[in-house]
């Protein structure tokens, strides 16, 4: 069996190039990348991209692709690396992965988020890898004096039909290297000749993975580096009033207690010495103004918000529901963390972000120093979902580094992390909706508050996936002292799921199966097709055990949809998941292997916060800090499931957040299904079923 | 400050550190090994796990002073290219997503076909139900356990 090399490309050194530009033994930097500036929404036009900043191909035949958005787990490095391969036509084996680090002027926007990669970037990355194809079919025929056009690639080589030649693309870098760059737009494979794109393949990244060697924030080795851990307010709002840092300084191994804006910063030796300094601080918090702020209070203040509801048509059967979300945490496997090494004229920082721009001002901030003396580089993310926005981390490393005047690897303990993030807001739902008497639905209000401080906005049209007429969705904030974030697929967490849990009720109250009450009102053909091949896979309809039911939910957002079924029922005070069918239609997916593990991802993000999950805040601060108290789904509570990749051969779509709101709708209808009982709270606990 | 000589990966190392010391630490800060990963620091998560005389163990709750003659071994040392048979399902099974989590499932895995190498679903169940994968990887895992231990046997 071979064994897959690291894909782990080294980055380029100034010396490696300087060779490059210097002609011997040189290779091929070009790129194509200009556009990528004024792709995602709402980041505004930046200047042009410097060309050449996306592949590299060496005299030895590696092709280097620098992949400019961030590695979660979602499988960006693969995805993006197969996108360039696709239309260079290179050997696969000999593609390697480079990070890029911050520096939205060659890459444009970097922030990782909003299931964003692959539709904002692919046709750049793609041109990106057809220009260099062009230009070593350019040095190809140079050589050979031969027509371009006749010449063809494949695995790396050109080839020359009718004289039997071949070159490979190692061996034509340097001369392809003097040509000119096509100013003509690259012409790019139809789907029909894709030969990487649409092939299920594995990630880049896990031989580094299983032998230890993948680098993630923490694991970045840096010469003296330092251990830091930071005491920060215990409530929301809290601030340092006075602290004595006498016995943290006699722990063996802590080497400095400094004062940061966070909190109070150990910095150890080792991580062991900074926790242990960090546990002997004394220190005098100010509880800040939010000790009287609980869950309770903040679910009140949201209730109050909900107005009545418009009168639904006469005659209408009207059915009325409620649904309550909790906070939840990112809780990526991988803790916050940063290292930061701030000299008197430069400050590198090493972070696993989604933010390098955002990281990179913070850490201009923190430092002080002008833009052009900070460098951000990313490292592989032990998990993000929405959660390495934020740079507060990056602020602590940076700090602390310049006061200490070492490098400084800062690490923020599992409770840290739990404690101090950006949550996704707990929402309260209040629906009314109505069917005639021949069960076609005729009404939908749905008012959302989201405790994420006021705004929001009135009625609207509901966005729903169901032709109903008159489907509004009101939008409404109440205060809220908790920092909120996005969190994997954003407000579809609650809206989307809410939504499905209640059309779901609309069905009942129409005296039909929710399955084929949603195919008569869909709207969408797509969708539809999503939800049949999931009905379909898992035999709905089809006789269960009793005490079992089947539930299921759709979706569609992000270009792509997705759709679950779900059979559960329960067990005492427990739920118990059986099977769960899935299916994902991301238009043309780059790798169905990829797509396929968002989708389980996903779906167990959806069961994990429908069973387990929840954040709740108690006397102005947040009740969970550990595994345990903020559970997860674990192996042996998996049920048995099957993910189908659906080809509908459409535009790329996005894939990391489309697994997740299905999911907990899907589960919540499937215990209703299962127990005569609606879901009024997530998580679901047997005890509140209504 | 105390000093132990400990063997990891096939290595005798010296370390002055504290008694109470975890090993997590030992091995992430002080030897540079950093495979081992920090997920909870209170034995809930799996990521820090190691082989202790070939079992597994969690290194977060593992003081350097009680480690004495045993013999540690940590992802990087269960194989060097790759090559455990738990090594290759992970990677055939495209296992990972982020991966964080994975060398501690994979020395799980490595410590489950070192005592049981016909393991039923219950012994799986048993061992990763106090392994964390926030990114949701459970079936692959089942599945890349099951492959090792086809190919272990
Ligand atoms: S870090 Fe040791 S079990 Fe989580
Ligand atoms: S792969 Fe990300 S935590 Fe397991």
């Amino acid at each position: 069996m071979s064994l897959a090399p690291s894909r782990t490309a080294s980055p380029v050194t100034r010396r490696t190039v300087l060779k490059v530009i210097g002609g011997v033994g040189a290779g091929l930097m070009l790129g194509c990348f200009a556009d990528a500036g004024r792709i995602t929404a709402g980041e505004g036009s930046k200047a042009a991209l410097a060309p050449n900043a996306i592949v590299r191909i060496d005299p030895n035949g590696d092709v280097i692709v620098t992949v400019m958005r961030s590695d979660m787990g979602q499988g960006v490095r693969t995805s993006f690396a197969m996108l360039v391969a696709e239309e260079l036509d290179a050997d696969w084996n000999k593609v390697k992965v480079l990070q890029a680090p911050a520096d939205e002027e060659k890459y444009g926007s970097q922030q990782t988020g909003g299931s964003s990669s692959i539709t904002s970037h692919n046709r750049d990355l793609r041109r990106a890898g057809a220009v260099a194809r062009a230009l070593l079919v350019g040095a190809a025929a140079k050589t050979w004096g031969v027509d371009p056009s006749s010449c063809t690639t494949d695995a790396g080589v050109v080839k020359h039909a009718s004289s039997g030649k071949s070159l490979s693309y190692g061996e034509l870098a340097g001369t392809a290297a003097t040509l000119p760059i096509p100013t003509e737009e690259p012409k790019l494979k139809d789907k029909s000749e894709f030969k990487l794109i649409g092939k299920p393949t594995n990630r880049v990244d896990n031989h580094d993975v299983v032998t230890g060697k993948a680098i993630y924030g923490m694991d970045v080795p840096v010469e003296g580096v330092v251990h830091a851990v930071v005491a920060r307010p215990p409530t929301i709002g809290g601030s340092l009033k006075s602290f004595d840092d006498k016995a943290a300084r006699q722990v063996p191994g802590v080497i400095d207690v400094v004062k940061i804006g966070s909190g109070v910063a150990v910095v150890g030796l080792d991580t062991w010495a900074a926790l242990k300094g960090r546990d002997a601080l004394v220190i005098d918090w100010d509880r800040g103004p939010n000790i009287g702020v609980s869950s309770a209070t903040l679910h009140e203040a949201m209730v109050k918000e909900v107005r009545s509801h418009d009168a639904a048509p006469a005659g209408a059967k009207v059915v009325a529901a409620t649904l309550e979300f909790p906070f939840l945490a990112h809780a990526s496997m991988e803790p916050m963390n940063a290292v930061a090494d701030v000299r008197p004229d430069s400050c590198t920082v090493w972070v696993p972000t989604q933010n390098p721009s955002g990281a990179k001002e913070a850490a201009v901030d923190a430092s002080g120093l002008p833009e052009d003396k900070v460098t951000v580089n990313v490292t592989l993310l032990g998990g993000g979902f929405g959660g390495r926005h934020k740079a507060d981390f990056v602020s602590d490393a940076v700090e602390i580094s310049k006061a200490v005047k070492k490098p400084v690897k800062l690490q923020w303990s599992r409770e840290d992390d739990m404690r101090n993030d950006d949550y996704r807001p707990a929402s309260h739902h209040s629906f009314q909706g109505a069917v005639d008497s021949s069960g076609n639905p005729v009404a939908w209000s749905h008012q959302v508050v989201f405790a994420r401080g006021r705004g929001g906005r009135g009625y609207r049209d509901a966005g729903i996936m169901y032709a109903i007429p008159n489907a509004k969705l009101a939008e409404m904030g109440t205060d809220s002292p908790v920092r909120t974030g996005p969190w994997r697929s954003v407000d579809h967490t609650q809206v989307d799921v809410a939504n499905e849990c209640f059309i779901d009720e609309l069905a009942s109250a129409a005296g039909q199966d929710p399955l084929e009450f949603r195919q008569k009102h869909l709207r969408d053909e797509r969708v539809k097709k999503v939800l049949n091949a999931a009905a379909q896979k898992a035999g709905w309809g089809t006789p269960l055990p009793a005490g079992h039911g089947r539930g299921v939910a759709c979706f569609s957002a992000y270009g792509s949809c997705s759709a679950y079924v779900m059979e559960a029922s329960v067990e005492g005070d427990k739920f118990k998941l059986h099977r769960v069918v899935g299916v994902i239609d991301v238009g043309t997916a780059v790798n169905p292997r990829g797509v396929q593990a968002q989708m389980e991802g996903g779906c167990v993000d959806g069961l994990s916060t429908a069973l387990k999950a929840e954040i709740t805040v108690d006397k102005g601060a947040i009740v969970q800090s550990n595994w345990g108290e903020y559970d997860w789904l674990r192996l042996n509570e998996m049920p048995e499931l099957e993910i189908y990749v659906m080809d509908s051969g459409g535009p790329f779509g996005g894939m990391g957040e489309v697994g997740y709101p299905p999911s907990p709708a899907a589960l919540a209808n499937a215990v209703f299904a299962a127990t005569g009982k609606r879901v009024r709270m997530f998580p679901i606990k047997v005890s509140e079923l209504a | 400050m105390a000093q132990y000589n400990i063997s990891v990966n096939g290595e005798q190392h010296q370390v002055d550190a504290p008694p109470d010391t975890p090993m997590l630490w030992v091995l992430r800060d002080r030897l540079g090994l950093t495979g081992t990963k920090y997920g909870c620091g209170i034995a809930a998560c799996g990521a820090c796990a190691i082989l202790l005389d070939g079992a597994e163990e969690r290194s977060c709750q593992l003081p350097i002073s009680e480690v004495g003659s045993k013999k540690i071994v940590t992802i990087e040392g269960l194989t060097r290219d790759g090559s455990h048979p738990a090594q290759r399902a992970w990677m055939e099974n495209d296992v990972p997503q982020c991966g964080y989590c994975q060398p501690g499932q994979v020395i799980a895995t490595a410590a489950l076909l070192n005592k049981s190498p016909k393991p039923t679903d219950a012994e799986i169940d048993q061992v990763f139900e106090t392994h964390i994968c926030r990114c949701g990887t459970y079936h692959r895992i089942r599945e890349a356990v099951k492959q090792a231990a086809k190919e272990t046997s």
